[in-house]
């Protein structure tokens, strides 16, 4: 189990409280699409996929990122339960969806990434740790009930 | 490996990072140890605590080599075989760190960039130091 300390807690959770879930989820989306374009292959019905601005700007990638950016404000939420947090989402991903958990890792990298260019300077390496760690433990939570 | 187009956006990295090699570099290796501590192991050969100067001088002999690894898009085994040999004989630096130092890498430059710093040029600078990566370990057995 992940243990946070009090300050990446306060890190993690100020940080998020100042960011826009709407548009954060389509930009990680996007760039987990266009930065590993096997990642494609779970978006089949999502329409033009074939170019860096079809991407960013196909409404269905900006839906679905909201969507899973949502899911993500829970585990800060829960930061010290992230596996029964995420327990019923794992049993999702493992059965109907057939994801391979490197994808999670591969997301939290991106989403990563992306607070460093919204934040800046801001996104100072105690920051990153403790995102770098939030991340890691959701994409570990996801992977739980693989089987 | 790399297209036309994506060694332009690798080469308009590079341009915004020549001359801020120490710099860059030296925050580069802080965020790696700060959030991988493991990888300070690599490093205690320079003493138990790493200080502002060796983080720049270090860092800085790291980001030349990128730039070296960048003038050679089209030959990186010749050019970097010599590193290829000191981390296969010498370093022997576990192939699952560089996936870290890249990501890292990624963080230094989308938060110093933002803007500047588009999806394209991320996703082509991945792939080029993922190149890299592979041409740094490929020698180790």
């Amino acid at each position: 189990m992940v243990h946070f300390t009090a300050e990446e807690k306060a890190a993690v959770v100020s940080l998020w409280a100042r960011v826009n879930v709407e548009l954060v989820g389509g930009e990680v989306l996007g760039r987990l699409l266009v930065v590993y374009p096997w990642t494609q292959r779970f978006f089949d019905s999502f329409g033009n996929l074939s170019s860096e601005s079809a991407i960013m700007g196909n409404p269905k990638v900006k839906a679905h990122g909201k969507k899973v950016l949502t899911s993500f404000g829970n585990a800060v939420k829960h930061m010290d339960d992230l596996k029964d947090t995420f327990a019923k989402l794992s049993e999702l991903h493992c059965d109907k969806l057939h994801v391979d958990p490197e994808n999670f890792k591969l997301l939290g990298n991106v989403l990563v990434c992306v607070l460093a260019h919204h934040f800046g300077k801001e996104f100072t390496p105690q920051v990153q740790a403790a995102y770098q760690k939030v991340v890691a433990g959701v994409a570990n939570a996801l992977a739980h009930k693989y089987h | 490996m790399l297209s036309a187009q994506e060694r332009a956006q690798v080469a308009q990295v590079w341009d915004l990072i020549a001359g801020h090699e120490a710099s860059f570099g030296a925050e580069l290796l802080l965020r790696l140890f700060t959030v991988y501590p493991s990888t300070k192991i690599y490093f205690k050969h320079l003493g138990l605590c790493l200080d502002e100067t060796q983080l720049l001088t270090h860092g800085q002999r790291m980001l030349e080599a990128v730039g070296v690894a960048v003038q050679h898009m089209d030959n990186l085994r010749a050019a970097l075989s010599p590193l290829a040999d000191l981390h296969a004989q010498v370093l022997r630096v576990d192939p699952s760190n560089f996936p870290l130092l890249i990501q890292c890498f990624q963080v230094v430059l989308a938060s110093h960039l933002q803007g500047e710093f588009t999806v394209e040029m991320q996703a082509a600078w991945d792939k080029f130091l993922t190149g890299v990566a592979v041409v740094l370990t490929e020698k180790y057995r």
